[in-house]
């Protein structure tokens, strides 16, 4: 029994930040549902979904900005739901940067500190060395407005950064920066955080700046966690059919398990674990798919049609098992043309085996 | 770009005339050394401008306009920016009704409002005094200032005042530091229309002003009731100037387009 209660201790105090069962209603509509996640220190954790799944109404309860209906947030043990918003010294980036547009950038990052009663000459240094941090020495008098959408997310990222918050929260940070900027702003970010070592809790509807920045991803959908998993993990075993197509292009095949530890998609027969008898779905990511040899078996799709995309061809096709997408590499090969008919296979360690019932 | 037409330009042209003449030729009258309202074809003469000090009316009244439209206009504002942080916020029951309440001396024709308030303060005993002059000016004016204010609150990103919050900042230091800068061309904007409003009111004025408390606007009224001299004519340049002045002072200092649009000069 003391056993059991010093492991429960040591547990909990291991993890930085708690979310236990934590419940968000607006009138009938349940936004976030019984949401259970431990962030350990220094930590990347992305909270992924479409619009509406609850991962900003999330970030903001950890904020402050919204009340909690049930449940609790613990920050290092410490419950951090009594704890005014401006008492929880956590640092956020938001969407729209938030600037304070009628201070300059040293006054706005600068504006944490003061609150903070810190002497005037200790402020100044904090300040430079946050700004040296984001790469924006010499831009101290310049006032938000005249900087591009990139600076504007530094200065934001400064201003969070110098109070040396317990946890930096991210709200689509960068989903207002064009598209190559986005990608240096990425890395940066990452870069940064690493060497600042600050828990970062980033809400993002975009696949690819979870899977490039986060330490683990948190799936959601309406309201409720689908998974939780390392990039790759989740990536290459996804726990439901949501997931699979959620993240990244994914093929949904039908086939029939033969109770025996197999399965035939349709003339393709593998080996499937945990395969139960009657019909089955198995999720399939475009890029497993190969084209069988003329020997093996193999699965018979019609080519629908074809899409170049300068590294790759996206081809679409219709099969016994449902309509798929494959990926070819552009590797200078023949393409099969709209029309042909292709064999195509996948091996057993390609395939997730979805739970029966869900639907994509 | 894309030129004016020549109709469009004699529109234009037509229209500045039409909005100017009024005030220039005031203007060129309150320079005649003639005893009535006429063009100083004998030369400019400063007799009618001598003549206003003989007038300690004029003076006394202009001060207390002066006071009246200050003290109503900034009440007003002080009233009106919580207001408007309110509606523009937050969905409560009444806010609708609220707004109407607010806008509705915009509604209701001043003279109604001169025989209301004349009756009312004659009821709680603060008829002819200087307070109920005030506090029938706030009412008067403080659609303006709402409403000016009220645009200004919609326009803010209430993320930005998150972002304070989590930096620290108490609900004091957040309307202090962040909030109020941040509508503060609304506010001001708001402040001075309500201050011009209050100065120029006549209608509902001359039912409540007793001779201890005449503003300027309605002196003018009175007296020119009895004469019709260049005198008028000066207090009107007088007028025309101060308001030019001060106007170019606030362009100077902060910048017009600022106070009232909201952008421009940083």
């Amino acid at each position: 029994m003391l056993r059991a209660l010093h492991y429960e201790t040591s547990k909990t105090s291991m993890s930085h930040l708690v979310l236990d069962g934590l419940t968000k209603r607006f009138g009938s509509f349940t936004a976030v549902d019984a949401m259970n996640l431990s962030v350990e220190r220094g930590e990347f954790v992305s909270l992924l979904g479409p619009s509406g799944c609850g991962k900003t109404t999330t970030l903001q309860m950890i904020a402050g900005f919204v009340d909690v209906d049930h449940g609790g947030i613990r920050l290092d043990g410490a419950d951090l739901v009594s704890v005014a918003p401006n008492k929880r010294g956590l640092g956020i980036v938001f969407q729209s940067y938030a600037l304070f547009p009628h201070m300059t950038v040293a006054e706005n990052i600068a504006f944490g500190l003061e609150m903070r009663d810190i002497a005037k000459a200790d402020r100044d240094r904090q300040t430079l060395a946050a700004m040296e941090l984001v790469g924006l020495k010499g831009f101290a008098d310049r006032y938000p407005r005249r900087m591009s959408g990139g600076q504007q997310q530094r200065v934001a990222l400064a201003r969070a950064l110098v109070i040396k918050p317990a946890l930096l929260l991210l709200d689509e940070p960068l989903s207002n920066l064009d598209a190559k900027l986005r990608e240096e702003m990425q890395g940066e970010l990452r870069q940064i955080q690493r060497s600042v070592g600050t828990t970062t809790i980033l809400v993002t509807h975009d696949q690819h700046e979870a899977m490039a920045l986060s330490d683990r991803i948190v799936l959601m959908n309406q309201g409720r966690i689908e998974q939780i998993g390392a990039p790759d993990q989740v990536y290459d075993h996804p726990a439901s059919a949501f997931v699979a197509s959620f993240l990244g292009k994914t093929n949904v095949l039908s086939g029939i398990g033969d109770g025996q530890g197999a399965a035939a998609i349709g003339g393709l027969v593998l080996p499937l674990p945990g395969a139960g008898k009657g019909p089955l779905q198995l999720a399939v990511r475009p890029e497993r798919l190969t084209f069988a040899g003329a020997e093996e078996p193999g699965l018979e799709a019609r080519i629908l049609g074809r899409v170049f995309q300068g590294t790759h061809w996206l081809l679409t096709a219709d099969s016994a098992a449902g309509a798929l997408t494959l990926m070819r590499g552009n590797d200078g090969a023949a393409v099969p043309a709209e029309g042909e008919t292709v064999r195509l296979r996948f091996s057993a360690a390609d395939a997730a085996l979805l739970p029966a019932g869900a639907a994509a | 770009m894309r030129r004016n037409g020549p109709l469009a330009l004699i529109f234009h042209g037509l229209f500045v005339v039409f909005m100017l003449a009024p005030l220039l030729i005031v203007c060129v009258v309150a320079f005649t050394p003639e005893g009535y309202l006429s063009l100083p074809t004998r030369g400019p003469s400063l007799r009618w401008f001598k003549a206003i000090f003989d007038y300690p009316e004029f003076i006394r009244a202009f001060r207390d306009s002066l006071w009246l439209a200050a003290l109503s206009s900034t009440i007003a504002i002080m009233l009106a920016v919580p207001a408007a942080l309110a509606i523009a916020r937050y969905r409560f029951p009444g806010r609708e009704a609220i707004t109407a309440l607010f806008m509705s001396p915009l509604m209701v024709p001043h003279v109604v409002l001169g025989i209301a308030f004349l009756r009312f303060f004659t009821q709680i005993g603060i008829s002819g005094t200087f307070v109920g002059l005030v506090l029938s000016h706030i009412i008067v004016v403080i659609p303006f200032a709402l409403r000016l204010v009220l645009a200004a609150s919609y326009g803010i990103d209430r993320r930005i005042e998150h972002a304070a919050i989590s930096l620290g900042a108490g609900t004091a230091t957040v309307f202090r530091r962040v909030t109020l800068p941040l509508i503060l061309p609304g506010v001001v904007s708001g402040w001075l229309l309500a201050a011009i409003n209050s100065f120029d009111e006549v209608t509902m004025t001359v039912f409540i002003a007793s001779p201890a408390t005449v503003t300027l606007p309605v002196r003018m009224f009175l007296y020119i009731q009895d004469n019709i001299d260049p005198l008028i004519a000066a207090v009107s340049a007088c007028l025309i100037a101060m308001t030019a002045i001060l106007l170019f002072a606030l362009d100077r200092l902060f910048g017009l387009d600022r106070l009232f649009v909201g952008s421009g000069k940083g």
